[in-house]
């Protein structure tokens, strides 16, 4: 007998359908498993009859055979086993499928219990676009699968559930009549040890200890150089001594990013699913995102990949900021394959069994110190480094990386007398405020793109740089020797500094002020004098 | 036996790995000559030599394997673009004359007549300065780019690279002495500036085009810088520095030393006050005083239009409170916290209470005109803001 039902793959952040197909036939008690499967999936079996046995059915002792079509494309995870279960069960005649249609998503364990996968969001989605409305999917995946409009999500806390579901209310008197009751030998709540905490929304923001720029003291150029960098979706780089505060003021970007705007929440959320950071939350990640991770990440941890192919944090900070501490520290190749997602926007993963691409329009903001002491060029305190050392130090973090970033900050360390006096400074909300008005001028103006990401062109275009300030513009790019990347985006960083003052066109002045901004590469620190 | 037969054969020796000085001078005095060193040598008779029996065996199968074919050194001379002068050539420096130990062969790119111009000085200094010194050494080797003197150096990181730099960017002569082979002349960072140096200056030094430096090559490059140059300007040194090791160089050959004074009790610059306190050395206190105290060194030459030299062009300088009155509020603001020494942009802002974008663009008003010059992440007045009242 034959049962055909109907679960979604995750590849890259899109989902595809899949039909699992189970014939159980006489023959010699076996069962096969067709249609490329990965380890995890090939142990499916196992699963799969431990889970019927111990939820109180019978695993037939008949000849098996489980399709997952379409055959050509590689399988990977756990996210069939439900179907693949509940098929067998039909096929063998223990339930009859009288419930109607209903799509199954959920990795049992051996109790007969539903475990959370990932990327349920854009598996229902892609369901419901197939027509599946009614979806079967874990407990502790159901807020996330009931984000889709139009999905009918039911939460299953085991195989039992699921057999009950699909065998619909006639069909349930057949499913018990040869049922023997199930046997709880577990002693714990199988989903004891993560409670379903559906209060907390989505969040892709970093657990870091968020700091308000009240209480950042001195360093004015950096925070400036923040503020316009946030504003304009700028690549920022921070240089100083350890004490500096660059982390300090790195920490206190998340409150100063506008929260995301419907299309890119969704994007963020999709993204979160698949990573499996969505696990009992509700609604969709409204705080753009906001990623640390540490300078001993692998490369498939920052880029993506890995054995279970996972978006890597480029995408968790797609629409967001990574930001990158101790940069200089970083794997050459880790930082070298960020070349892509800055220039792109996204990156691709390619295996043999095919290639997926991931979004990551990220904004990068990275610190570093000067040299491996971190006191090149510090007034107070000699560098210990041997000669010619910050010089290599420098030198790690590759000329084409540096040209991708737009803002360089060299900070010194604040003086403890002005950490004491004054008035506190500016509070976060005031410059976030500023920060989302410049956002949302420049982003009508532009037609949806920041100013970071307006081509030489089109800033030049559109920028509304006034007579005295293009002239300005080309005595500048005379005297520093620009290149025609470094006027674009001097330009860029110009029209950013008008956003924020409120100004429709840019002046000789902004052009000045931005001017004054570092050049990211720089010349080599020997040369600078 | 020609003149042009032995200077080939004083090449050819002196390109022998392990023929340093003291050896190449006791095997030319014994021999009576380059050439007959070498014909010694191919006739395998190079220990009737009282000094070859001091050389290891290495060092006199090489000697024989040049000699067997000395086309070989002109070769790779030829290849890297090298020149080369010795003593028996009338364009020898006749300060290397004031050696004990001049080089045999002194190898060189570039333009080989900046090595004779009148008026040469070198300036040398740590390798790694505070950003004031840093700033320092260029304003000197601007100062004595006007002068029309050559600035010679060690082409080494800090005070030298910065000196030859800024003596590069005012359109001047700067000679870099090297202490390897001409194959790697000084860091790698420095390629370009080596570059710029090339066009209009030299680099010199005394090891041949393949030779690798080693421990003794840089301070024994030393002695060349103060021999090629009529005095020596030492900015920031450590009590144990290479650059004070040149400074007294530079005493034993009777040249003039000028050393830029410190603070007791300050690392980088406590070579200097020890300078300053058991030699002669001359204190430089200002560019004004330095340009005299060069002027009773160095005689009058064409292109100073009074016969003596000028401290500043002819041209009127701006006076700090003129030079105020043609700026706007913002930039008298941030010239007025310059004036007063050295800061970086978050003290211009903290100083002068003004918005970052008005503070920085000001900054930038007076970097364009030349007035203030960034130092790293350090503005430095210049021009009249460098003249407070």
């Amino acid at each position: 007998m034959l049962a055909t039902l109907v679960t979604a793959v995750v590849d890259g952040l899109a989902g595809s359908l899949i039909r699992v197909e189970v014939d159980v036939a006489p023959g010699i008690p076996m069962t096969r498993l067709v249609g490329l499967p990965d380890a995890a999936l090939s142990e499916a079996r196992e699963r799969v009859r431990a889970a019927i046995r111990n939820a109180g059915f019978e695993y037939p002792a008949s000849r098996v055979t489980v399709n997952l079509a379409p055959a050509d494309r590689p399988k990977r995870g756990a996210a069939y086993d439900l179907a693949i279960a509940v098929g067998v069960l039909v096929a063998s005649g223990q339930i009859h499928a009288g419930g109607g249609s209903w799509a199954l998503l959920g990795e049992l364990s051996l109790d007969g219990s539903l475990q959370a996968v990932s990327g349920v969001l854009p598996m229902v989605a892609t369901l419901v676009r197939a027509g599946h409305r009614r979806i079967a999917v874990p407990a502790a995946n159901a807020a996330e699968g009931r984000l889709v409009a139009g999905a009918e999500v039911v939460a299953v806390q085991g195989l039992d559930d699921a057999a009950r579901l699909v065998a619909g209310p006639r069909g349930r008197r057949a499913a018990t009549a040869s049922r023997r009751p199930a046997t709880r030998v577990s002693a714990v709540d199988p989903h004891g040890d993560r409670p379903a905490d559906t209060t907390r929304p989505a969040s892709l923001v970093a657990p870091i200890e968020a700091v308000d720029l009240a209480d950042v003291r001195g360093q004015a150029t950096a925070r400036w150089a923040l503020e316009i960098a946030l504003a304009g979706c700028h690549n920022l780089l921070l240089v100083g001594p350890p004490g500096a505060g660059k982390t300090l003021l790195a920490r206190s970007i998340p409150r100063l990013l506008p929260p995301l705007d419907d299309g890119e929440a969704l994007e963020a959320t999709v993204v979160a699913s698949v990573a499996g950071l969505l696990t009992g939350v509700a609604g969709l990640c409204r705080d753009r995102p906001f990623r640390a991770p540490h300078h001993t990440s692998s490369y498939a941890a920052l880029v993506g990949g890995g054995p279970r192919l996972a978006p890597g944090e480029v995408t968790l900070a797609h629409r967001g900021v990574l930001f990158l501490d101790e940069l200089a520290e970083f794997d050459r190749d880790v930082l070298d394959a960020l070349r892509q997602p800055l220039e792109d926007g996204s990156v691709t993963i390619a295996r043999a069994g095919g290639q997926v691409q991931y979004p990551a329009r990220l904004q990068l903001v990275a610190a570093m110190n000067p040299c491996r002491c971190g006191f090149a060029g510090d007034a107070s305190r000699p560098c210990t480094c041997p000669t010619g050392e910050p010089e290599r130090y420098v030198r790690r973090v590759s000329g084409p990386l540096l040209d991708r970033l737009d803002l360089r900050v060299e900070m010194e360390r604040v003086p403890p007398a002005a950490l004491l006096e004054g008035d506190p400074p500016e509070p976060s909300v005031q410059v976030a405020t500023r920060i989302a008005a410049a956002r949302e001028v420049a982003r009508q103006r532009n037609g949806g793109v920041p100013n970071a990401l307006l081509s030489g062109s089109a800033v030049l275009r559109v920028g509304g740089f006034d007579g005295r300030a293009r002239r300005r513009l080309e005595e500048v790019a005379a005297r520093q020797l620009l290149t025609a990347r470094g006027v674009h985006r001097l330009a860029r960083v110009a029209r950013t500094i008008a956003d924020l003052a409120g100004q429709g066109s840019v002046d000789e002045a902004t052009i000045l002020a931005a001017a004054n901004l570092r050049d990211p590469a720089g010349r080599p620190w020997e040369l600078a004098a | 036996m020609t003149d042009a037969a032995e200077r080939a054969a004083w090449i050819t020796l002196a390109g022998v790995d392990g023929v340093g000085l003291v050896h190449f001078g006791a095997l030319v005095g014994q021999a009576g000559g380059a050439c007959a060193v070498l014909d010694l040598a191919r006739r395998g008779a190079l220990h009737d030599l009282p000094h070859a029996r001091r050389l290891t065996r290495a060092v006199r199968t090489a000697i024989a394997d040049a000699a067997h074919e000395p086309e070989r050194a002109q070769a790779e001379l030829d290849r890297s673009g090298v020149w080369t002068i010795t003593p028996l050539d009338a364009a020898y420096p006749p300060g290397l004359g004031d050696l004990a130990d001049p080089p045999p062969v002194l190898y060189g790119q570039g333009d080989q007549a900046a090595l004779a111009r009148p008026r040469r000085i070198s300036v040398v200094g740590t390798r790694r300065p505070s950003v004031l010194g840093r700033a320092l050494a260029g304003t000197i080797a601007r100062q004595l780019v006007q002068l029309d003197a050559v600035v010679v150096s060690g082409l080494a990181f800090g005070i030298d690279g910065a000196a030859q730099a800024a003596t590069v960017a005012a359109g001047g002569v700067t000679v870099g002495v090297i202490g390897s082979g001409h194959q790697r002349p000084g860091p790698r960072a420095h390629a370009s500036l080596v570059r710029d140096i090339l066009t209009r200056g030299a680099v010199v030094g005394e090891l041949a085009p393949h030779a690798r430096p080693t421990r003794g090559t840089f301070p024994r490059r030393n002695r060349l810088l103060s021999a090629l140059s009529q005095a020596v300007i030492v900015v920031e040194a450590p009590t144990r520095s290479g650059a004070v090791n040149t400074a007294h160089h530079a005493l034993e050959q009777g040249r003039a030393l000028f050393v830029v004074p410190g603070r007791p009790g300050d690392r980088l610059t406590a070579g200097c006050l020890r300078l300053l306190r058991e030699t002669e050395a001359r204190p430089v206190v200002g560019l004004d005083e330095l340009v005299a105290d060069l002027a009773e060194l160095w005689p009058a030459v064409g292109s100073d239009p009074d016969g003596r030299l000028q401290a500043r062009p002819a041209v009127p300088a701006l006076s700090w409170s003129d030079a105020l009155a043609l700026l706007g509020p913002a930039e008298r603001a941030v010239a007025r916290v310059l004036g007063a020494g050295p800061a970086g942009l978050d003290r211009v802002i903290a100083s002068t209470g003004l918005a970052p974008a008005t503070a920085a663009s000001a900054t930038t008003v007076l970097q364009l005109r030349g007035w203030v010059t960034l130092v790293g992440a350090t503005y430095v007045a210049a021009g009249p803001l460098a003249r407070p009242p």
